[in-house]
C-alpha cells in the first residue's frame, strides 16, 4: 500500500472529499511539521553556538566559522547535493514554474547546512532555510496526498509562512512574507490555508520553544517629528539595503572565481569572517542580541564604532554568503537595519536638538522595517515583521512611512528585489495573472497542428497545385523521400505568380521554389518565444521542427484558442 | 506524429553502446533522437507530480568537447538525424531542468553509478524513479550494442501489464517485428482468465492479429522460465504499478526478470502514456 493509498483511504474515512476541507487540514499538518522544523534549527543553532562559545579564549577560534561554513559546503555539495543558495529564489521558481514541486532533500538539507554555517558564528539567518525546508514540506505532502498542482502551491506557500511564523513568533508576518514574497497573489482560496498553516506553525513554535516575543516590548510613543525623520532613515535605509543587496550578489562573484573548491572558499570565506569576529564579536552569528540592546538602548558605542560595525556586518554577510556558507539574509538584514536606525538617530542628534523625539530604540525598529522592505521590496513584510516581533504597534505610522519610502527608493536603483532578481534575468519568474503566466501551462506539443499535407523534393509545381486542392492550408512542408528530413516548406502567399503559370507545371520542382531556411521553433520553446518571434517576423504561423524532422505548425489561431481555455481555467479557480 | 527519444548521452566506451541502441530504436521506430550531452553532474526532471534529481556519474562529463562529434559520427554512421537538447530552465546556476516532452527515454541501468558497479541485477534508483513517475517508457539497455528483432511482452493481466500490451503492439506494428507475449501461469493467471480480460477491454482481435505467439510459462521458479524469452528480443514489461508494501512483502517481477535475463527493456510505468 502506497502513501498515496492510504491517502485515499484517509480522504473516504474522514470526508476529506470536499477539497477546501482537505486543503484546510493538509495545511495544518504542513504548519505543525514547518514549526516543529524551525523549533529543531533554532535549538541546533543555539546548541551549536553555545559549544562553540567554550573555544572562545583560543587563538584558533577564528577558524571555527571556516569550519562551519566548510562542513554545510560539503554536507550539501557532496553528501545531499543540492544545488546551493539560500532556497528563497528556489521556491519561487518552482512556485511560478514548476506549480510548486520541490525536492524531498530540501526539507532537510538546509537546516543542517545553515545550523553549521549560523552555529559556528558566520553572518547569516536561520528564516530563508527554515522557509525553504518548510516549503519542501509542504511540496512533499502536496505530492505524497496527490493533490493538484495549485493546491501544491497552496501547501508550498503553507509551510512558508508556518516556518517564518514558528521561528519569529510572528503569525502575521508569515501570512504576509508569503502572499507578497512567495506567491505573489492575495486570493482568498490562498490566504485561508496559509493562515491557518501560520497559527499552526506559530503555536507548535510556542510550545516547543515558549511563547516568548523574540524582542521584549518596550513601549515607544513617536510623534509628528518622528514620523518627519522617518522619512529621512527611510532614505538611508535604502541606500543601505542597495548597497547590501549589492555586496552580497558580487561577493558570490568574486569568491566564485576563486580557483579553489566550493568547501575551500567556504573554509577562507568563513575564516575571514572568523578574523573580523576576533575583534568585533558582534558581528558573528545571526545577531539577536544586538538588536535587542539597540532596541532597548543599552548599545554603548558611539557614532562612529556603530557605523564600522555596520559596515563590518554587511561585509560578513556578504562573505559568509558569497563564499558559500549556508543561511539567509532575514537575520543580518535585521541587524543591519537596527543599526542604521541607531546610527541615524545619533547623527540626529549631532545636529538638532532630538528631545521631541522618541528614544533611539524605536529608530532600531524603523531601521529593521527599512532594510526589511528595501531588500524584499515588500513593504508590509518588513512592516508587520518588525511589528510582529517586538509587538510595537504604537510605532506602525513611522514604520509605514519607512518601510514604503524605502522599498519605493529601492525599487527606483534596482529594478528587482534581492530575491528575484536573478531568477526574472533567467526567466525564471512568472507571476500569476499575467500573460506570460497563462502561456507558461501550455506547450507547443499541445498547440501542435498537424493537418497539413507534406510534399517530397521530387514533387513538381503540377503535384503541388493538385495538393493545393485538397488543402485547407496556405503551408506545405516539403520532406526528403528517402529520409523524411525536413527540406522547406512552401508558403502559398510567396509562390502563388507559379501557380497561374502552367508551362512550368511539369518543368519546375517543389524543392525549386520553397523556402530552405524558414524561420521554425524546437518543440521545447516556450510559448512566450514563439509569439514575440512571430510578432517579430510578421508570420502567423511557423513550422516547428525537431533535428531535422517536421513535427508540425504552430500557428496564432490555434494559440489562442488554447490560451483562451487556459485563462479561463486559471481564472476559474 | 513524429515521436522523440530521450538520450542522456555519456562519453565514453560504455556510453558509446548505450548510444547506439538509440540510434537503433530510432531507426527501427522512426524516432527523432533528441540528444542531452550534460555541463553539469546533476539534472531535474519535473513529472506531473514529482521532481526527481539525476545526480550523474562524473563520466558522462568527461572530454565535453569531444562528446558532440562522437554523437554526430556515430548518428550519421547510423543514418539517424539528431537533435541536440539545450536545457532552457534551470533551478539553480548548476541545476538544469530537463525537459520531458519525449514518448520515450534510453538509459543504461544506471546513471548515477559508476560503470564498473552496473551489472545484472542492478536497476539504479533514478532510473527507477524516472520509470515510476515519467509519462514515456523507459528504454533500459544491454550492457552492450544488441540489436534487437523480435518484440517480447511480459504479460499478466494486470492494468500495467495491458499497458505493456498495448506498447509492445505498438513497437510491433512501426517496427514491423514480430510480437510475442509472454505469461508466467502462476494462481489464477492462465490463458481463459486472461482471455476473458482481453474480451472485457475488447483487444482479442488486436492480440490475435497482432502477436505471432502466445507462449505460457509454467515452471515453479520464475527464473526458470525466463530462458525461453529470445535472446535478441526487445522484452516489454510493466513495472511499478503495484505498491511499496506489496513489493515488500511479495516481491516485483521486474526485480527477477532484470537480474537475469540480458535483453533490452521496456519498463512501462503507471503513468507512462502509449505511443
Amino acid at each position: 500500500m502506497t502513501p498515496k493509498n492510504i491517502a485515499g483511504m484517509a480522504k473516504r474515512l474522514f470526508f476529506l472529499r470536499h477539497e477546501k476541507v482537505a486543503l484546510l487540514l493538509a495545511g495544518v499538518l504542513v504548519g505543525c511539521c514547518s514549526g516543529v522544523a524551525a523549533a529543531g534549527l533554532s535549538f541546533a543553532i543555539e546548541h551549536l553556538w553555545e559549544l562553540c562559545a567554550h573555544a572562545k579564549h583560543y587563538w584558533w577560534v577564528f577558524v571555527l566559522p571556516g569550519v562551519g561554513a566548510a562542513l554545510s559546503s560539503l554536507f550539501l555539495n557532496k553528501i545531499v547535493r543540492e544545488g546551493a543558495g539560500h532556497g528563497v529564489p528556489e521556491i519561487i521558481y518552482a512556485v511560478s514554474r514548476r506549480g510548486g514541486l520541490l525536492r524531498f532533500r530540501s526539507s532537510f538539507s538546509r537546516l543542517v547546512s545553515s545550523c553549521l554555517t549560523i552555529g559556528s558564528g558566520g553572518s547569516a539567518g536561520p528564516e530563508a532555510p527554515v522557509v525553504m525546508s518548510g516549503s519542501a514540506i509542504g511540496s512533499n505532502i502536496a505530492q505524497r496526498l496527490g493533490f493538484p498542482a495549485r493546491h501544491r502551491i497552496t501547501l508550498v506557500g503553507c509551510g512558508a509562512a508556518a516556518a517564518i511564523a514558528s521561528i519569529f513568533n510572528a503569525p502575521i508576518a508569515g501570512i504576509v512574507f508569503t502572499l507578497e514574497v512567495v506567491l505573489g497573489e492575495w486570493t482568498a482560496v490562498n490566504v485561508i490555508p496559509i493562515g491557518v498553516a501560520s497559527v499552526a506553525g506559530t503555536q507548535v513554535g510556542r510550545l516547543l520553544m515558549g511563547n516568548s516575543i523574540r524582542f521584549s516590548h518596550t513601549h515607544f510613543s513617536p510623534g509628528t517629528w518622528d514620523i518627519a525623520a522617518a522619512f529621512g532613515l527611510a532614505l538611508a535605509t535604502a541606500l543601505i539595503s542597495v548597497a547590501l543587496s549589492r555586496m552580497i550578489r558580487s561577493s558570490g562573484k568574486v569568491w566564485g572565481k576563486l580557483p579553489a573548491s566550493k568547501m575551500s572558499r567556504a573554509f577562507v570565506g568563513g575564516a575571514c569572517v572568523g578574523l573580523v569576529g576576533l575583534f568585533f564579536p558582534q558581528v558573528l552569528g545571526e545577531g539577536y542580541n544586538q538588536i535587542y540592546s539597540l532596541i532597548h538602548g543599552q548599545y554603548s558605542p558611539g557614532l562612529m564604532l556603530l557605523c564600522a560595525i555596520l559596515g563590518l556586518k554587511m561585509l560578513v554577510t556578504a562573505t559568509t554568503l558569497g563564499s558559500g556558507g549556508s543561511g539567509g539574509i532575514f537575520a543580518p538584514g535585521l541587524v543591519v537595519g537596527s543599526f542604521t536606525g541607531v546610527a541615524y538617530f545619533r547623527l540626529l542628534s549631532l545636529m538638532f536638538d532630538v528631545t521631541p523625539l522618541a528614544p533611539e530604540g524605536c529608530y532600531a525598529l524603523l531601521g529593521m522595517a527599512g532594510i526589511m522592505g528595501g531588500m524584499l521590496q515588500a513593504p508590509l513584510t518588513g512592516l508587520f515583521l518588525v511589528v510582529d516581533i517586538t509587538s510595537g504597534y504604537e510605532v506602525i505610522l513611522p514604520l509605514i512611512v519607512v518601510s514604503l519610502v524605502s522599498s519605493s527608493v529601492c525599487r527606483y536603483f534596482e529594478s528587482d528585489s534581492f530575491y528575484l532578481k536573478d531568477l526574472k534575468a533567467e526567466g525564471g519568474l512568472i507571476r500569476p495573472g499575467t500573460d506570460e503566466r497563462v502561456l507558461e501551462d501550455l506547450q507547443v506539443s499541445e498547440v501542435l497542428e498537424h493537418n497539413l499535407i507534406p510534399l517530397n523534393n521530387h514533387m513538381t509545381l503540377a503535384d503541388l497545385v493538385g495538393q493545393v486542392k485538397s488543402s485547407q492550408r496556405n503551408h506545405f512542408p516539403v520532406l526528403d523521400v528517402k529520409t523524411s528530413e525536413f527540406l522547406g516548406m512552401i508558403d502559398l502567399a510567396k509562390v502563388r505568380p507559379y501557380l497561374f503559370n502552367r508551362e512550368l507545371y511539369g518543368t519546375v520542382l517543389v524543392v525549386d521554389i520553397m523556402d530552405h531556411f524558414p524561420p521554425a521553433v524546437s518543440p521545447d520553446e516556450r510559448l512566450t518565444d514563439v509569439l514575440e518571434l512571430m510578432d517579430r517576423i510578421q508570420a502567423f504561423s511557423l513550422p516547428v521542427i525537431s533535428g531535422k524532422r517536421f513535427l508540425g505548425m504552430v500557428s496564432k489561431g490555434t494559440l489562442l484558442d488554447h490560451y483562451r481555455r487556459e485563462l479561463i481555467v486559471q481564472t476559474t479557480y | 506524429m513524429v515521436n522523440s527519444l530521450l538520450h542522456v548521452f555519456r562519453n565514453n566506451a560504455f556510453g558509446r553502446e548505450t548510444f547506439m541502441q538509440s540510434l537503433y530504436f530510432c531507426k527501427a521506430l522512426d524516432f527523432t533522437l533528441r540528444v542531452y550531452i550534460p555541463r553539469h553532474s546533476k539534472f531535474l526532471m519535473y513529472f506531473e507530480n514529482e521532481v526527481t534529481q539525476v545526480d550523474l556519474d562524473q563520466s558522462y562529463l568527461s572530454d565535453p568537447d569531444t562528446a558532440q562529434e562522437h554523437v554526430e559520427a556515430l548518428a550519421k554512421e547510423a543514418g539517424v538525424s539528431v537533435d541536440f537538447l539545450t536545457p532552457k530552465d534551470f533551478t539553480a546556476s548548476t541545476l538544469p531542468d530537463v525537459p520531458i516532452g519525449f514518448d520515450c527515454m534510453c538509459s543504461p541501468r544506471s546513471m548515477s553509478d559508476k560503470t564498473s558497479r552496473i551489472g545484472l541485477g542492478y536497476v539504479g534508483p533514478k532510473v527507477r524513479r524516472i520509470a515510476a513517475a515519467a509519462p514515456f517508457p523507459v528504454l533500459v539497455t544491454s550492457l552492450c550494442y544488441k540489436p534487437w528483432n523480435s518484440v517480447a511482452v511480459f504479460f499478466g493481466g494486470s492494468a500495467n501489464a495491458f499497458k505493456a500490451l498495448s506498447m509492445g503492439l505498438s513497437l510491433s506494428r512501426r517496427s514491423g517485428m514480430p510480437l510475442d507475449l509472454f505469461t508466467i501461469e502462476e494462481g489464477d493467471v492462465n490463458r481463459e482468465t486472461l482471455d476473458n480480460l482481453l474480451q472485457v477491454r475488447e483487444m482479442t482481435s488486436v492480440v490475435e492479429e497482432g502477436v505471432r505467439e502466445w507462449y505460457f510459462l509454467n515452471k515453479s521458479k520464475l527464473e526458470d522460465n525466463l530462458y525461453e524469452i529470445p535472446p535478441d528480443a526487445l522484452t516489454v514489461l510493466g513495472a511499478y504499478g503495484h505498491g511499496m508494501i506489496r513489493e515488500a512483502l511479495f516481491g516485483s517481477k521486474l526485480e527477477v526478470i532484470q537480474s537475469q535475463i540480458i535483453n533490452n527493456m521496456m519498463i512501462v510505468g503507471p503513468k507512462c502514456r502509449v505511443f
